[in-house]
């Protein structure tokens, strides 16, 4: 999973969200979750930081499961079933809805935790021809996000020290930030032009990223897969 | 074969003074010069005219005209220009693009159009010469200051200019580093013939690599040419050079020494899975002057930021008797934590305000925050945001703001990082008289061995983990 060409992944996935956008099928959208998990524990990802990732993402499929259930085409809704073609039973509609979050979180976290971001980055760059500075500007300020939250952390240890209490986002603390990252994506820009990076010349590639036959393999298989269990089920 | 500075008129700002008025210099390629002067003499912004970075990049060039080799660097395009200048700048932070060393390494080669498949070769020979061939595949965020300059300076070993400009490299690390550093450069020089102009106001590690130092001042270039070995220690001095081996002179009361006010028990830090401080145990008493020592990436910065709350420890940091990480609003005046950034401590949108955060308590604060403020020559200052001061004026605000508390310690994360010496002279005499004055303990990290002999009552060197008693100085 982790050495598939990473835009091919994305438009996999994209593709398969899309199908499922247009089905209302539990049984659909949890087969493409399992899997999606399945690839993910495959790809070497530990299972407690999926487990901590999806401890929010399954609070809101019990919230969507519920809403669902509550707010079901036969009940007490200004709508009626037949308009809208979704199953009678409360129950089949709550685990619709909560089955849908799963299944888009799932692919999202399939491609999030097995995609390096270099090589996502490269890739966008040679398939989808992202431009090399918004590609470069996006890797640097990836780079200083770490220092972001550690300068975070750092100015609210300042606030404690002096006895100040503030909220986690309080302007009082994002204004250092603010004014600390427009002066390093100034010194990030001179380090990248005094390295020799230009937003307009030609570079050469190192390890060009090609898509690969079984990048087109995964694409069919997966989609064709989904597309087929989308009409048959 | 040199750098050719006509008569440069340059400015920040159009409706401000000169930075740089009328300067005339040429600098050789066969000589490896440093320009040294107090801060804001100009001297940075004379390296980023060299680099082509000013004036597209910021400031007006009024007159005058910049040439490396015979080109004018500012006209090239950026693949050109980082053949002709490498730069190495003082931030080790803010370098970098790319997640590991070897992915930047790829990406200044890249940019060059180098030949993918002599890539790897160039590479691997650019960590070997800088001795980095194990920190390959490590993430840059993962490396200390030290580690990060060394990988610089395999991006520029890659990239192989025919001119080296150093901002301030030895600033945030290390001895040991910076003299792995410089010697790399010298056989740069030596071997490849790469031109060198360095910017520093500590002239200690320079004094094996260098042919002559050069001063300016006030935005101009001053005439004496000082070959390293003779150079003239006291008017260095007068214009604000750090000089090695000169003592910094403190003028300070003696101590009195008091009751223990902090004592570290056990304290352990990990930080993402590595242990960087293992059962630290020090005491420290009211009324004395600590210094900790040791190299880049020891933890000194981990010890302070556990104590000031940043990383979380196992062990007992008691502040007289009461545990650190329980301490509440209350207790909490009592230490002062002085950042190694001053920006890092401003909680006030203007000047005042960062004083009068201190003096809620006070019921004549207005009063009170005139006088500091006034001591601090900063009263002129006081509705403009702190960060639009400059960085001596923001440390000597920092300091004042945590003196306005009653505190019994202070703790200062390198507080003379990238000063010249009058600041150096400045900060720690304002720290070290104001805590003899309120009989406070005062602990300050530095990589400078000398300000340590000179200001702290004892020296700790936190080695392996540990702190363990230096050396006893005077006092």
């Amino acid at each position: 999973m982790r050495t598939l060409n990473p835009a091919v992944k994305f438009v996999t996935l994209l593709a398969v969200t899309l199908i499922l956008a247009g089905k209302h099928d539990p049984i659909l959208n949890f087969a493409v979750f399992l899997l999606s998990m399945a690839a993910i524990l495959s790809a070497q990802v530990k299972p407690r930081t999926l487990g901590l990732l999806l401890l929010p993402i399954l609070l809101a499929a019990a919230g969507m499961f519920f809403t669902g259930y509550r707010f079901h085409a036969g009940g007490s809704m200004p709508v009626r079933a037949e308009i809208l073609n979704i199953g009678s039973s409360a129950l089949w509609n709550g685990l619709t809805q909560a089955s849908r979050v799963l299944a888009y979180a799932g692919a999202g976290y399939l491609f999030a935790l097995t995609t390096d971001r270099v090589r996502m980055i490269c890739s966008f760059q040679r398939q989808f021809h992202l431009p090399q500075v918004f590609a470069y500007g996006l890797l640097a300020a990836w780079g200083i996000f770490p220092q972001m939250t550690r300068e975070y952390r750092r100015t609210r240890a300042a606030f404690r020290a002096r006895g100040i209490r503030v909220f986690p986002i309080s302007p009082a603390l994002l204004k250092p930030l603010l004014v600390k990252s427009v002066r390093w994506s100034e010194a990030l820009a001179i380090a990248m032009e005094s390295k020799g990076f230009s937003g307009q010349a030609k570079r050469t590639d190192f390890a060009p990223i090609r898509v690969q036959p079984r990048d087109w393999l995964f694409l069919l298989l997966t989609v064709g897969c989904t597309a087929a269990a989308a009409v048959l089920l | 074969m040199s750098i050719h500075f006509q008569n440069l008129c340059f400015t920040y700002f159009e409706d401000r003074k000169d930075v740089l008025s009328g300067l005339n210099a040429v600098f050789d390629r066969e000589t490896v010069t440093v320009l040294t002067g107090a801060s804001g003499c100009g001297k940075s912004t004379l390296l980023y005219l060299a680099a082509g970075v000013y004036p597209h990049g910021a400031g007006v060039l009024r007159q005058g005209s910049v040439s490396v080799e015979g080109q004018d660097p500012g006209s090239l395009p950026p693949p050109e220009r980082c053949r002709l200048v490498g730069m190495m700048f003082q931030n080790p932070e803010l370098q970098f693009c790319m997640d590991t060393v070897k992915n930047e390494l790829v990406f200044c080669l890249e940019n060059i159009c180098a030949d993918p498949a002599e890539m790897e070769g160039r590479i691997d020979e650019a960590l070997a010469f800088c001795g980095i061939s194990h920190l390959t595949d490590r993430t840059l965020a993962s490396l200390s200051g030290g580690e990060r300059q060394k990988a610089m300076l395999a991006c520029l070993t890659a990239l192989d200019p025919q001119w080296l400009l150093l901002d301030e490299p030895f600033a945030n690390i290390d001895d040991a580093s910076a003299r792995a550093i410089a010697a790399r450069l010298k056989t740069l020089h030596k071997t490849r013939g790469t031109g060198i102009l360095a910017v520093d106001h500590r002239l200690e590690i320079w004094l094996d690599v260098a042919d002559e130092v050069r001063v300016m001042d006030g935005g101009a270039l001053l005439p004496e040419v000082m070959a390293v070995s003779q150079l003239d220690p006291a008017k260095l001095e007068a214009l604000g050079v750090i000089v090695p081996g000169r003592s910094y002179r403190p003028q300070l009361p003696p101590p009195q020494t008091g009751a223990p006010v902090l004592a570290l028990e056990d304290l352990s830090v990990v930080h993402q899975g590595t242990p960087i401080l293992n059962h630290v145990s020090a005491q420290f008493l009211r009324g004395r002057i600590y210094a900790i020592v040791g190299q880049s990436g020891c933890g000194k910065s981990t010890l302070f930021g556990a104590l000031s709350g940043l990383y979380p420890y196992t062990g007992h940091a008691w502040l007289e008797g009461r545990e650190l990480r329980r301490l509440r609003k209350k207790g909490l005046g009592k230490a002062g934590f002085v950042t190694q950034n001053p920006q890092d401590q401003f909680v006030g949108g203007t000047v005042r305000q960062e004083i009068l955060a201190s003096l809620r308590q006070d019921p004549k604060a207005m009063e009170t925050s005139e006088a500091i403020l006034r001591n601090i020559r900063l009263w002129r200052y006081r509705d403009i945001s702190p960060y639009l001061l400059s960085q001596g004026q923001q440390r000597r605000l920092g300091v004042a703001a945590l003196m306005a508390y009653d505190c019994h310690i202070l703790v200062c994360d390198e507080p003379t990082y990238a000063q010249d010496r009058h600041n150096t002279l400045a900060v720690m005499d304002a720290l070290c008289r104001q805590a003899r004055e309120r009989n406070a303990a005062l602990v300050f990290s530095t990589h400078d061995r000398q300000l340590a002999r000179d200001y702290a009552d004892e020296i700790w060197e936190l080695k392996e983990g540990t702190l363990h008693a230096y050396a006893e100085s005077g006092g």
